[in-house]
């Protein structure tokens, strides 16, 4: 560190002259970059697996490239993009995951004639597909059907994610008195049709200690 | 109405039409990656680091990058004081403060600037020829070492690390948490904890702007070498050139803590001016101005000497 250079005499008190590197500049300076490798190091941390919108599924790629810009939730035209909680990691806070209780992704099909919006906009790249992906070939992850809270292993005679899938990725059994619904996985692409749909915590249909709907998509490295 | 008055204006309008852009599905983006459909400006630091992080050249990123640079060429570090939404919000805290410590504080510095003044007034030369006041700065504080950090981290790491604690980054995060928790019931820590570290950051780093924020280091490197709309002094009307009593009005009124009568007491020179004109609307005398071409032998034109900032940059690793 430099040592001040006082030129004028007799500097009164307090008054010093901002040419030298003072130790307020060098502590700063050491601890902030300091923070910023530990910040860094959080990338072996990790964080929970999520869901990522189309185009994410590389998601080595979408966490060096994503700058939480927040430009992907605001295009989804059905709202199904959202941050993700600091519950799955603070490495992934604030990334793109998506949620399926209002709405599904449908690739942007009636919006933007199959090709998602959200790869569109995204600045950074972080969300980009691969050459010919299909919303098909694009698994955001699976539908996993909880048998213990699900409906239709009650025997009510549900039915509402066999109506809402659009990949047939969804089949009934032939049990009575009614059909039981089962996940195809290599149909699957997580699109969430299926949660979107499913009534299991609606309509006081609430089965005991459940926190998520009996069919949610799990991305395939939860799986 | 005065320049903070309408820079507050500005600032709270563009946060506000961006926030309700992001609750409405409208698209502007957010300050981190502004614009319309497949148009966009990114955020500098953001540009860089992704690019640093995944080694690849963005047209996007390179087109933002740019741009901005250009920008700052002109305007230096006009975002600080026009666009950015963090002086505000220091502001708001400000608010809530004990008028008692915060009359304190203003006191004191205005004291301690006016005593500056004082000595130097003292000297015995005049002002407009001693060259007493000659900009002795160093060319990089902690902010640029922050910038080093900043990017080093993404370097090593591999991905764009100051996007996690940005400020800017974390108020539009606020927005749409706050939103989901009300719009949507999606209840999550981070409703709590996102603004926890965005107050964390702005209160217990009072001088965030100045000292560690890698946006304002990076538009220094390219502000110093942007000469329109620096303020400048008339010494025929300035107070203490005339009288020879001490002002120092403009430097108390500086958020850049930037001393425009006496550069060398500032902590930060003109370089790091953000064009906010306070110093305009205070000066009693009217004998600040903030023309696109600095006149020449106006007190507050640039004299001092620019290193090749890039080289800075590897220092500050």
């Amino acid at each position: 560190m430099e040592e001040e250079k006082e030129k004028q005499p007799e500097a009164p008190q307090g008054k010093k002259r901002a040419n030298s590197v003072s130790r307020r500049t060098f502590v700063l300076g050491v601890g902030g970059t300091a923070v910023l490798m530990g910040l860094g190091a959080l990338r072996y941390v990790g964080h929970n697996p999520i869901c990522r919108p189309p185009g994410g599924q590389d998601e080595i790629h979408l966490v060096d490239a994503c700058i939480r810009c927040q430009r992907c939730y605001e295009a989804c035209p059905r709202d199904v993009i959202v941050p993700a909680h600091i519950e799955d990691g603070f490495l992934g806070m604030r990334s793109p995951t998506l949620d399926f209780n209002n709405s599904y992704c449908d690739y942007c099909a009636e919006e933007n004639e199959g090709r998602p919006k959200c790869v569109e906009v995204c600045p950074t790249g972080a969300l980009v597909l691969p050459a010919g992906a299909t919303a098909q070939s694009t698994i955001i992850g699976r539908a996993v059907i909880d048998e213990h809270t699900c409906l239709a292993f009650r025997d009510t005679g549900c039915r509402y994610c066999y109506d809402a899938c659009p990949y047939e990725a969804v089949v009934l059994d032939d049990y009575t008195p009614y059909p039981r619904p089962h996940i195809v996985n290599d149909k699957c692409n997580g699109c969430g049709a299926c949660e979107a749909a499913c009534v299991s915590l609606k309509a006081g249909s609430i089965a005991e200690g459940a926190t998520e709907r009996a069919v949610v998509v799990r991305c395939l490295d939860a799986l | 109405m005065d320049s903070k008055k309408i820079r507050t204006i500005v600032v709270v309008a563009v946060f506000a039409i961006m926030a309700i852009g992001l609750i409405a599905g409208i698209q502007f983006g957010t300050l981190s990656g502004f614009g319309w459909d497949t148009f966009s400006a990114i955020c500098p630091i953001g540009a860089f680091t992704t690019m640093l992080a995944t080694r690849t050249l963005l047209p996007r990123g390179v087109i933002s990058l740019i741009i901005m640079i250009a920008l700052i060429l002109i305007v230096g570090r006009a975002f600080c004081s026009w666009v950015c939404p963090v002086p505000v919000m220091q502001r708001i805290g400000n608010f809530f403060k004990r008028k008692s410590v915060k009359k304190a504080e203003d006191d004191a510095r205005a004291k301690e600037l006016r005593d500056i003044a004082t000595y130097e007034l003292s000297c015995g030369k005049k002002c407009a020829t001693c060259g007493g006041c000659k900009q002795e700065h160093p060319k990089l504080d902690s902010r640029h070492a922050i910038l080093g950090g900043a990017l080093a981290s993404t370097l090593i790491f591999g991905f764009p690390v100051f996007c996690l604690v940005c400020p800017i980054g974390l108020s539009f995060a606020t927005i749409i948490l706050v939103w989901r928790l009300f719009g949507a019931g999606d209840i999550t820590w981070s409703v709590i904890l996102v603004p926890a570290l965005l107050i964390f950051e702005l209160v217990f780093f009072r001088k965030w702007c100045g000292r560690i924020c890698p946006i304002g280091a990076f538009q220094n490197l390219f502000g110093r070498f942007a000469r329109p709309f620096r303020p400048q002094i008339d010494d025929k009307k300035c107070i203490e050139t005339t009288t020879g009593k001490a002002c120092s009005k403009c430097a108390i009124v500086c958020d850049a803590d930037i001393n425009l009568r006496h550069p060398a007491f500032g902590e930060h020179t003109l370089d790091d001016c953000t064009r906010c004109r306070a110093c305009v609307d205070v000066c009693p005398t009217h004998a600040i101005s903030m023309p696109f071409i600095a006149k020449k032998g106006a007190s507050g034109a640039p004299v001092m000497q620019v290193a090749d900032p890039l080289s800075g940059v590897k220092e500050g690793k």
